[in-house]
């Protein structure tokens, strides 16, 4: 990390930033040295993305004043995307910034191609592209569209070309929200190469533990204000939620349910080709139940085919006792099992849809009686989404909601529905503390009210503290079900990697 | 922010906008527009491509598009007349089995579409290019006469003081509001238009839907078919031919998305009474065939602009 001698990449003095009606930010200030990771942390709406947003030159400051490599850039008007990069800031998100259609080397030189008289040198290109992913210590394949890759990978080849523009500093926007646990790892590898090499870097996500594996100092914001600022190494964990929220987390997980009824799934030799095998499984009313495993061993298609969503090819499934065979989603939710997939918008709501139509959606037949009952159905909905606690209107599209109250309409929609089974494939992906805890603590609701939940989620502490029993999947089985004591992270990773 | 609010409603009802300020416009500047009789001509001249315009909305509204109409119009016309003319079918029976046909039409489509999983401009494309041969085979490329003089009056009659298409479309459309408003089926047509995955993971049986959205277009199509051969007394394998681009036209105008889900019976209805109002105006006015041709495209091309535009937030 630079001395204290060395200038800042960037600084931000006091600014504040106001939009007809809200105050997106309220006086915040923090510099960014040369080899530091700054986490950039807060709930949704806190103002994380307006702050990357002035940094990158997309809006201006109501007030004072962004420095760049020294220059007050507030103060000359023109400062803009362009030419927050061409001074060396680079964003990198979750959204596409490639062009899917050409390859990775394609990509890395849009715009500022080698060029020998006059034409564009590709071996030039080449070269120049292989020294930036040996620096980056990465493989991925530039001669591929980027449609055909992975997401690790295309975020790999933006990170690539943010140091083939000589960024000073990277703006890392969630971007492991949409990655796996060995991807993960990769990032935090060429995270640390960077700062080796002077890059300045502002992490922003919701992942906490992620912020005590790279970042050397932190900045928090609650409701467009800085509520503090300092080094990683100086906090902990539950300190960082309590200035997240704002109040005082005790628990982020409730006390689980410890009143159960009779099995209401019952899974034996379930198999469903090379996607999973011989899966024995029971939920009891009341319960919930974890599934734990890496990616490809078969969690979410296991969860599907218990949806009628994944072709099984053997083994019996029992609901309530009664042998059933679900062919289509149709057949499960009649039986009482609702679905909470892991892609909310694009597989759970109706984006153009309101509130209210989102969540009747699984449940239209009640609520006709030859036409639609409009009122009844805006009532019932109603009801359930202030049960739930979201946060909207009802007549508001879903679009703009949040990703937690998104993901809350989602449930809605099955609590609507009267399921008893409520499927989760990771249910707090891209969501805030706040909201996660939210969620929990509806899980717990529901199992008191004697419903029963089987979660999928990659996160191992967020299985510990809402499920009664964890299974553990490897490459398809079964290895074992945790509960009680052995319900620790080391024991289950073991287990996880079919140790 | 009251701001906002009426800026969504604006851009809601929009064409609403269009069609009062075109209308006042054109009662001011062009002679002989403002006229009783003119503007009940107007209606019922629009009233066939208004009812064809809704069978393509529902199509549309799922993300597909019905390429086939142009040819099932003739199809329809010159089924229908055949039957009377040549097999000696009463035209009641006729029309009934004409309408049977167009269902069938669509349950072809649909089967390609739908369970074939070919796109739907394929599909519909296959029936269109299939039904044209028909049309000309079994017409032997002429128009077919002998249609019952009783039968001119569901095209060019009146119901009292309004022509018996207006009354038609009328029915229709509020038959169309009613399913998409306050039915299950036509809630469910918009949730599939809007997000299909979403749907069937909902339960909503989505093959099913699209066949729906698929039939109710060609049955539609050719309820317009009966209503502009009963103008024109006669079976002809062309008619329809140039009219999908109008009917297209009509339906995007009217606030339909062409990716699904989004648009309103009562957007399609205002937007063929605005092409109808343009029409009527560049002949009052005097303005050549060929011109209008151009002018239309103009139109489309900036409603098209004006739908990416507002989409976009």
């Amino acid at each position: 990390m630079g001395g204290p001698a060395e200038q800042p990449i960037i600084e931000l003095r006091d600014v504040s930033k106001s939009f007809p009606g809200v105050r997106a930010l309220d006086h915040v200030s923090f510099s960014l040295r040369p080899g530091e990771c700054r986490a950039l942390v807060g709930e949704n709406g806190a103002g994380k993305s307006t702050l990357a947003k002035i940094i990158i030159g997309h809006y201006t400051p109501s007030e004072g004043a962004v420095y760049v490599g020294g220059t007050n850039v507030t103060e000359k008007s023109g400062y803009n995307v362009r030419s927050s990069q061409a001074m060396g800031i680079a964003v990198v998100h979750q959204e596409l910034q490639l062009i899917p259609e050409m390859n990775g080397l394609e990509n890395l030189f849009i715009g500022s191609y080698a060029k020998r008289f006059g034409l564009v040198d590709r071996k030039a290109m080449m070269r120049k592209a292989a020294e930036i992913m040996d620096f980056l210590g990465s493989s991925v394949d530039l001669t591929v569209p980027i449609k055909e890759l992975r997401m690790a990978e295309k975020q790999i080849i933006q990170l690539a070309k943010a140091v083939s523009m000589q960024a000073k500093m990277i703006i890392m926007d969630e971007l492991t929200a949409v990655l796996q646990e060995k991807e993960i790892e990769n990032i935090y590898r060429i995270i640390r190469v960077l700062k080796q090499r002077g890059m300045g870097i502002i992490y922003i996500s919701h992942r906490l533990d992620e912020i005590f594996e790279v970042c050397d100092t932190y900045t928090v914001l609650c409701d467009g204000r800085m509520i503090h600022s300092g080094e990683v190494a100086d906090v902990d964990k539950d300190r960082l939620i309590e200035m997240i929220i704002g109040r005082e987390m005790t628990q982020i997980f409730p006390p689980l349910n410890d009143k159960f009824g009779a099995p209401v799934l019952e899974l034996k030799g379930f198999s469903a080709g090379k996607a999973f095998r011989n899966i024995d499984l029971t939920v009891r009313a009341g319960e919930v139940v974890g599934i734990a495993g890496l990616v490809g061993a078969g969690k979410t298609e296991l969860l599907n085919a218990i949806f009628g969503n994944y072709r099984t090819t053997g083994g019996e499934m029992y609901w309530k006792g009664e042998k059933v065979n679900f062919r289509k989603p149709s057949a499960a939710i009649r039986k009482g099992i609702g679905l909470v997939p892991d892609e909310r918008k694009q597989l759970g709501l109706v984006m153009n849809f309101n509130v209210v139509h989102n969540i009747t959606l699984p449940s239209l037949k009640r609520f006709k009686k030859g036409t639609m009952q409009h009122r009844q159905e805006r009532e019932q909905a109603n009801q359930v989404a202030q049960l739930m606690r979201v946060k909207a209107t009802p007549q508001q599209s879903v679009v703009k909601l949040s990703g937690g109250n998104q993901q809350k309409i989602v449930i809605s929609k099955w609590v609507l529905a009267d399921s008893e089974l409520f499927l989760f494939d990771e249910p707090t992906r891209g969501i805030d503390v706040g909201a996660k805890a939210e969620i929990y603590k509806l899980v717990g609701e529901l199992t008191a009210k004697g419903k029963s939940v089987i979660i999928v989620s990659p996160e191992l502490e967020e299985l510990i503290g809402t499920c009664h029993r964890i299974y553990v999947m490897f490459e398809g089985e079964f290895q074992t079900c945790v509960s009680g004591e052995q319900k620790t992270q080391s024991h289950i990773i073991s287990k996880l990697l079919g140790v | 922010m009251p701001g906002a609010a009426f800026s969504s409603f604006f851009k809601e009802w929009a064409i609403l906008f269009i069609f009062v300020g075109l209308f006042a416009a054109c009662a001011i500047f062009v002679d002989g527009f403002f006229d009783g009789n003119n503007i009940l001509n107007i209606v019922r001249q629009i009233s066939f491509l208004a009812i064809i315009a809704l069978g393509q909305f529902f199509v549309i509204l799922i993300g597909g598009i019905d390429m086939s109409a142009s040819s099932s119009i003739g199809f329809t016309s010159v089924l229908l007349a055949g039957l009377v003319h040549w097999e000696n079918v009463p035209i009641a029976l006729a029309i009934v089995l004409v309408l049977l046909a167009s269902i069938a039409v669509g349950f072809v489509n649909g089967l390609m579409a739908v369970y074939g999983k070919i796109p739907a401009f394929i599909a519909t494309l296959v029936t269109m290019i299939v039904l044209k041969g028909v049309n000309y085979l079994y017409s032997n490329s002429i128009p077919i006469s002998g249609l019952p003089a009783g039968f001119k009056n569901l095209g060019a009659g009146h119901i009292g003081p309004i022509p018996t298409p207006i009354v038609i479309l009328a029915v229709i459309a509020i038959a169309c509001y009613v399913f998409t408003m306050h039915t299950a089926t036509g809630r469910s047509i918009y949730a599939v238009g809007g997000n299909e995955e979403a749907s069937r993971l909902s339960g909503i049986n989505t093959n099913k839907i699209k066949m729906i959205a698929f039939i109710l277009g060609s049955f539609l199509t050719a309820i317009g078919a009966i209503l502009i051969t009963s103008r024109t007394m006669a079976g002809q394998p062309t008619i329809g031919e140039n009219m999908l681009f109008d009917v297209i036209t009509v339906v995007v105008l009217g606030g339909t998305s062409l990716s699904g889900g989004r648009g309103k019976v009562v957007g399609v209805v205002i937007a063929a009474l605005i092409l109808g109002i343009i029409d009527n105006a560049m002949v009052l006015l005097g303005i050549g065939s060929y011109w209008q041709w151009i002018i239309k495209g103009l139109i489309l091309a900036a409603v098209v602009l004006i739908d990416a535009k507002t989409k976009k937030d």
